[in-house]
């Protein structure tokens, strides 16, 4: 595949801060190993944007550099208008971020993980409770609320950490394999949460491996190997293909050659 | 600053939603003194002894008899033959053969000095030292006695114009280790809390994954090391506090020196303990890992502090390896202050030495964890 074909950057009219994310040439290195491999693509703001690839195929190392995570190697890219190497204090008031890693505390109630994580925020008091308030309602959780979130079903603390990630009210919300481990009937309750997200005009980047969950993206990028190998609607992409799913279509491209390998 | 508000609310809820760490944070030095303040003590009771007493005379049986008089020796036999002695060493029946000699009672009462001999299971080197010396203050008192009820030796005495030394020991009067162990489990206890809490306090938060979620948030690192380390500075003080109360309700010693002063070395003194605790948590992926970086590095900071063996005792090379062990300074401190109330311009060297240490070690771990994190 020549590197022509691999320059995915978005329409060359939009302004820049059309873009919610965009990717120029960005590469991360460890060691001799190369995690992601001069991938370039743009994310349009208010977009579902999947990341598809199998384990190893360099999505969570991308998505950490977009979050401040992680330095680049080489290239750039600007998130939410800032540039990830200059500007991380600025995209992380900017951005929220859920990982496939269970990311608030069990030892603590449901409140007071909502109001730690208000507070490092920097939301006011005032507004910390609000949002307790407005959140608790919408997760039905109020009775709850000084329950240890240990003793909350996988489905719910997946909820509430999503809730959690969005309670300074960020641009952008990137989710590193979400849905990890949970249930279908969960999954798909997580999915309407994250076309509701959308359409509040937030930009959702999520990263996955269940196909089902690609088929419900806006636009989707497929990794093979640190590279994008593949990039478009689902409908465009089962067009140009003629395949029927997105499944024939992820195989078809790396060959069945899925194997975890690599992972950093 | 609300920020960092907010990491000490929840460290300290974290911490009083464990009721078995609430347990331990109160148990712990409670048990620490009772355990090492009675128990790990160099005092030496009750040596087992035997005497051979080759003179069989009024006064050396007089002598003899001594060491059964007293709490420091337990006489286990008399063994009129002295070829048996070792057998009775080698077989651990005793610790210790002491050995009048003949014409014990002819050389005191002519004035020539009678030579006894005293043999030494020298197992424990620490033991056999100290039960030495209490033989020989017994020696000592026995031949003050002696002036008084023998003219004679008195008389060759006075001629030989013999000055005799008295040591007196002043702060510790009865030679007591417990008094001279306690101030430095105050220290250990500071040690343990902050070494420990903080870097698994850390290296926990990376295990669960909720370091990586607030490293996305706008949060600073240093705010998130002030996060982690006030609350544990806090309760290391608490610690402090409560023990220094358990000190003088179970040992009756209380601190002559200025509390404040302890607590403003204490504050020094944690800079580098702190640090260590940062730095452990930079090189550890796991609690475990950690746990066993931290025990590594207590053994030798314990081992060469003094708190168990007199660094005076150690080899040469150890002794200058020493300096650089900043419990070294707080434990001589800590005794200073607790012990003698020392005031702080005779505490200057240690304390600079102790301050020196801690801000390059708190530094150097501080850069340390915000090259990891970036």
């Amino acid at each position: 595949m020549s590197s022509e074909h691999l320059r995915f950057t978005g329409d060359p009219a939009l302004p820049a801060s059309e873009f919610a994310v965009s990717a120029t040439d960005l590469t991360k290195r460890f060691g001799t190993f190369t995690a992601v491999d001069a991938i370039s693509f743009t994310v349009r703001k208010g977009e579902i944007f999947g990341f598809l690839g199998a384990n190893g195929a360099g999505k969570t190392t991308a998505i950490r550099m977009f979050c401040g995570l992680l330095p680049p190697t080489s290239g750039t890219a600007n998130v939410a208008g800032y540039n990830i190497r200059t500007q991380s204090r600025y995209i992380k008031q900017t951005i929220g971020y859920m990982s496939q890693k269970f990311s608030l505390y069990e030892d603590l109630t449901v409140a007071q993980n909502i109001e730690f994580y208000g507070g490092i925020y920097g939301l006011t008091r005032e507004h910390i409770a609000r949002k307790t308030e407005q959140l608790l309602e919408e997760l039905q959780l109020q009775d709850r609320r000084n329950k240890l979130t240990a003793s909350l079903p996988l489905g719910w603390k997946q909820r509430l950490a999503l809730s959690v990630s969005l309670l300074h009210d960020p641009s952008i919300i990137f989710l590193d394999e979400p849905t990890g481990g949970v249930d279908p009937i969960s999954r798909r309750n997580f999915w309407r949460i994250i076309y509701e997200i959308a359409g509040s005009g937030k930009t959702v980047f999520v990263t996955t491996h269940y196909m089902d969950e690609a088929e419900y993206c806006n636009r989707l990028s497929i990794m093979y190997r640190g590279r994008i190998i593949e990039i478009g609607h689902p409908g465009e992409l089962k067009e140009r293909y003629g395949l029927d799913s997105m499944q024939d279509i992820f195989i078809h491209l790396v060959g069945g050659d899925i194997r975890p390998e690599n992972t950093p | 600053m609300q920020r960092i508000l907010y990491l000490i609310q929840k460290e300290f809820r974290q911490i009083f939603r464990d009721r078995a760490m609430i347990a331990a944070l109160f148990a712990v030095p409670f048990i620490q003194l009772v355990i090492l303040g009675n128990a790990i003590t160099t005092d030496v009771t009750n040596v087992d002894v035997m005497v051979s007493d080759l003179d069989r005379t009024p006064m050396s049986r007089h002598f003899a008899e001594r060491f059964s008089t007293t709490e420091y020796f337990h006489l286990v036999l008399m063994e009129p033959d002295y070829n048996a002695l070792r057998g009775h060493l080698d077989n651990g029946r005793a610790k210790l053969a002491i050995v009048i000699p003949p014409h014990f009672q002819r050389d005191v009462i002519t004035g020539r000095t009678p030579v006894i001999q005293v043999l030494v299971d020298g197992i424990d080197g620490n033991s056999a030292g100290v039960a030495l010396s209490y033989l020989a203050r017994i020696a000592e008192e026995h031949q003050a006695q002696l002036l008084q009820t023998e003219p004679a030796l008195g008389r060759s005495l006075r001629e030989a114009r013999i000055i005799r030394s008295e040591p007196r020991f002043w702060f510790n009067p009865e030679l007591e280790s417990e008094v001279y162990i306690i101030p430095g489990i105050v220290a250990l206890i500071l040690l343990i809390i902050t070494v420990f809490l903080t870097s698994m306090g850390i290296v926990r938060e990376k295990e669960i994954g909720t370091l990586e979620q607030l490293l996305v948030t706008p949060i600073r690192s240093t705010q998130l090391i002030l996060g982690k380390i006030i609350p544990f500075s806090i309760l290391g003080f608490v610690e402090i506090t409560v023990a220094m109360g358990f000190i003088y309700l179970l040992f009756g010693i209380g601190v002559e020196g200025s509390l404040w002063l302890l607590f403003l070395e204490s504050a020094i003194f944690i800079l580098t303990t702190l640090g260590v605790g940062i730095f452990i948590s930079t090189i550890s992926e796991t609690q475990q890992q950690a746990l066993f970086v931290g025990w590594f590095f207590m053994i030798f900071a314990i081992l060469l502090s003094g708190f168990f063996i007199p660094i005076a005792n150690m080899p040469d090379v150890i002794q200058y390896l020493t300096y650089l062990n900043p419990l070294r300074y707080f434990m001589v401190i800590l005794r200073e202050i607790y012990l003698k109330g020392t005031p702080l311009h005779y505490l200057l060297p240690e304390t600079i030495a102790m301050a020196a240490f801690g801000l390059m070690v708190f530094s150097a771990a501080v850069l340390r964890y915000r090259r990891i994190i970036k």
